[in-house]
Formats: C-alpha cells, sequence, structure tokens
C-alpha cells in the first residue's frame, strides 16, 4: 500500500494525463457512436443562449437580404398555392387536417461548416413542438436533421456530418441514390450508390426521395457538378452543389411530419 | 489585479473568441485556427504540473461544449499542456526564468515565442486533427489540415499577444 502510493505521488503528472486522454477518447467515442451530443443536451441553453448573443450582432448586417429572400419566398409561395387551388389565394383556408406537415420557423444561431462533423443549433426547442428526428430546411433546399432537443434550443445534425445520409432521388429519372457529404467542403456533397445505367450530366437536380422516413418527398437538395461513373457492375457516383448555402444559413424551418406516429406505430408492427 | 482573476478572465474571453469569432473563419475549408491554446501557453513557470493537466483539460472541454464535439478539444489541449514543461526544457536549454513570471513575449522575446508557440500549436493540431477524423483512411485531408493550420494558429496566437504586449506599456 505505501509503494502504491509512492508510486502515484511520483508519477502523478503521467497517471493523470493518461486518466484525463482516456476520459477524452471516451467521451470522443461515445459522441461518434451515437453521433449525438448529448453532453449538449444538458448545457444546451447557456450554449444557445450565449451563441444566440453572439449572433444578434451579426444579425443586424444580414437584415436586409434575409427580408428580400423571405418576401422572394412568399411570392413564390403564394403563386404556387393559386396554381395548386385555383383559386383566390386570400380566401382559401387550410386546416389543420389538410396538411401532412407543419412547419415551425427558427433561426440558427450557431453554424459551423469547416469541422469533420458540424452542428448547427437553432433558436427553437422542446417548448416550440421540436422533437429528434425532425427534418429541417432552408429557403433554398435541405439542411439536416435534429439530433438534440433542450427547452429552448435544438441542434441540428447538418448534410456537412460524416454520418449523414439522406435518401435522395434523381429527378428526371426517378432513380434513387443516397447522399453524404463526403467532400469536406461545405459546398458540395457526394450522390452515392447511382445505378450503372444512369448518367448524369452537370445541372441535373437532386431531390429528396419519398423513401426516406425524415425528409418529406421532392424537397430541393442539390445540382450535379461533376458526375464520376466507375467500372462496369460498379455504382457511379456524383459530386453536387448543396442548394443550401450552409456558410450564410439564417431562417431555418423545422418539419413535423403530422403523419409519423402513425407510420412509426405501422413500422413497429414488423420489426 | 488579482492574479486568479485574470487568469479566469482570461480564459472566458479566449473561449468565447474562439467560438464566437474564430470559428466562423472559413479560409478554403482546411484552415482551421485555434487560438484559445494562448491560455495555456500564458500560465505561470511555477504552475505545479497536475494544474496544467487539469486546466487543458477544462479548456478543452469548455470549448467542446460549444462545439458538440465531447472530449476532442479537451484531449488535444490535455496533450499539449502534459508536452509544456518539455518545450520550454527544450527551446531554453538551461536559461533560468528567475525573475520571470510567465512566459511573455516582452521579457523573452519575439523569437523564443515563436518557436515556443509553433511546437505547442503544433502538438495540438497534431492531436486534435487526428482525434477529429478519427480514421486512418483520411491522412493526406489530416495532414494538409494540420498543414495549413499550424501557421495561421501561431500567426493569430502571435498577432493577439503583441497586441497585448504594446497594451500593457500604455497602461
Amino acid at each position: 500500500m505505501y509503494n502504491l502510493r509512492r508510486f502515484i505521488l511520483k508519477h502523478h503528472f503521467v497517471i493523470l494525463f493518461i486518466l484525463l486522454e482516456v476520459i477524452s477518447i471516451l467521451l470522443l467515442a461515445n459522441s461518434q457512436r451515437f453521433h449525438r451530443n448529448r453532453m449538449v443536451n444538458t448545457t444546451n441553453d447557456v450554449v444557445g443562449k450565449i451563441y444566440e448573443w453572439g449572433s444578434e450582432v451579426g444579425n443586424y448586417f444580414r437584415l436586409n437580404t434575409a427580408n428580400e429572400q423571405l418576401a422572394e419566398e412568399n411570392a413564390m409561395l403564394r403563386q404556387r398555392l393559386s396554381v395548386v387551388y385555383d383559386i383566390d389565394t386570400s380566401t382559401y383556408d387550410i386546416s389543420e387536417g389538410d396538411t401532412l406537415y407543419k412547419y415551425i420557423p427558427a433561426q440558427v444561431v450557431n453554424n459551423s461548416t469547416n469541422q469533420a462533423n458540424n452542428y448547427i443549433i437553432i433558436n427553437k426547442g422542446k417548448i416550440d413542438g421540436i422533437e429528434r428526428d425532425m427534418s429541417v430546411i432552408s429557403t433554398d433546399g435541405i439542411v439536416g436533421v435534429v439530433t438534440d432537443v433542450s427547452r429552448h434550443y435544438a441542434s441540428v445534425m447538418s448534410l456537412l456530418h460524416s454520418k449523414s445520409v439522406v435518401g435522395v432521388r434523381i429527378k428526371q429519372s426517378q432513380e434513387l441514390a443516397s447522399l453524404k457529404w463526403g467532400t469536406n467542403n461545405y459546398r458540395y456533397g457526394m450522390v452515392e450508390d447511382i445505378p450503372t445505367h444512369i448518367l448524369l450530366q452537370q445541372g441535373d437536380t437532386i431531390l429528396t426521395s419519398s423513401h426516406s422516413f425524415i425528409f418529406p418527398a421532392d424537397l430541393m437538395v442539390g445540382t450535379v457538378e461533376e458526375f464520376y461513373p466507375t467500372a462496369i457492375d460498379a455504382l457511379n457516383k456524383a459530386k453536387i452543389r448543396f442548394a443550401t448555402d450552409f456558410a450564410t444559413l439564417r431562417h431555418v424551418y423545422v418539419i413535423q411530419d403530422l403523419h409519423k406516429p402513425e407510420l412509426d406505430s405501422l413500422k413497429a408492427k414488423f420489426q | 489585479m488579482n492574479k486568479t482573476a485574470l487568469q479566469i478572465i482570461r480564459f472566458v474571453v479566449l473561449v468565447l473568441l474562439q467560438v464566437l469569432v474564430i470559428n466562423h473563419i472559413r479560409l478554403g475549408g482546411y484552415v482551421h485556427p485555434y487560438i484559445y491554446l494562448i491560455f495555456i501557453m500564458l500560465l505561470p513557470f511555477s504552475t505545479p504540473k497536475w494544474q496544467l493537466l487539469v486546466l487543458g483539460f477544462a479548456l478543452g472541454l469548455s470549448v467542446d461544449l460549444f462545439t458538440g464535439t465531447p472530449g476532442l478539444h479537451a484531449g488535444a489541449t490535455t496533450l499539449m499542456a502534459f508536452c509544456r514543461p518539455s518545450i520550454i526544457k527544450l527551446i531554453s536549454g538551461n536559461q533560468k526564468f528567475e525573475n520571470i513570471p510567465e512566459p511573455n513575449i516582452g521579457q523573452l522575446g519575439g523569437i523564443w515565442f515563436l518557436r515556443y508557440a509553433l511546437l505547442m500549436v503544433l502538438i495540438h493540431h497534431f492531436a486534435l486533427f487526428f482525434l477529429e477524423s478519427f480514421s486512418i483512411r483520411l491522412i493526406g485531408q489530416v495532414l494538409l489540415r494540420i498543414l495549413l493550420s499550424v501557421p495561421v494558429s501561431t500567426f493569430l496566437i502571435m498577432m493577439i499577444l503583441y497586441i497585448f504586449k504594446s497594451e500593457k506599456k500604455r497602461e
């Protein structure tokens, strides 16, 4: 016992170092395995608040652009509404039961694009009806999936994450493929598992597929930037440019799938 | 000012500067500068070794809270704190710091501090980017990140320290 104590005292620096490193690596391994940042959950409100202060300063400089963008989107939606229902938009009332999805507007309070795994923090949380696994989109395209929720804030795993996989389809041919980040550049993603007979060209549109249980179908994902045909029998790849500009992301919508409980209970029956 | 209070303020300011400002710098996707390391670099020479480790761990974990990467910065910063005594010994040889309370540019000179900062940043970034990718597959990218980020971090750190050095003289 005496020897042990002497040993610990003598080598306390190295022992403490190893201990702290082991803790770090365990924390890191844990967070990567579940690819959810659990630790953020407990402190999310504090962290969220600090980020919100930080982003409020920047927000004033971007008000003009944000307003323009939102007005444009408004006009586009009004136009689309009148086409779909072929009626005067001002008198048509959409009731709760008519819609499949509920859109919750939120603001980005923190966003990174330069890590290997990027998360976005938004200023809506549990009390606003945000739940885990809800999808997040911007005016231009899809953004990510909610991974953690605290009272007033939520963290979103962005498409710029090594574990992010989204079911997508090619607009022209309806063929399914899957989207990963895989480029480490915030502008581009990789569409993988494209069937061999499909040849894509620059500018082809990629949308979300209806098979993705996270995103609603037919949302804009991006356009093909470069197509990589591979050897026979292998599946093709394509580099795409994200429709969403992650660098300037400010206003997003969290989508609540109103039929999700029904779908989940149906899925549970088969498992 | 009280020494401990100064250290606490330094800690908080550097973490906030890192997560609210520096983390939003985008230079081509490979350059990720980190300046919060200044806190560990400027700790007094007389700091007990175990305190270096605990402070390094706490500092890294604080940054991790904001970036949502538990253990990543904590691991890298702890390693850097572990290496600090050896680095100081390596670059100063038999030089004694009897009248110098903590590493600073004014008393030790820019060249000494540049070597010090460069080595510390190199160790930190090496650990950080390898831990981050968590695989040997992306080794090319990781090395490129290290190669590009180390000079930028070192440059920013030296710049910040020079700014504060002149501030002190004016007071």
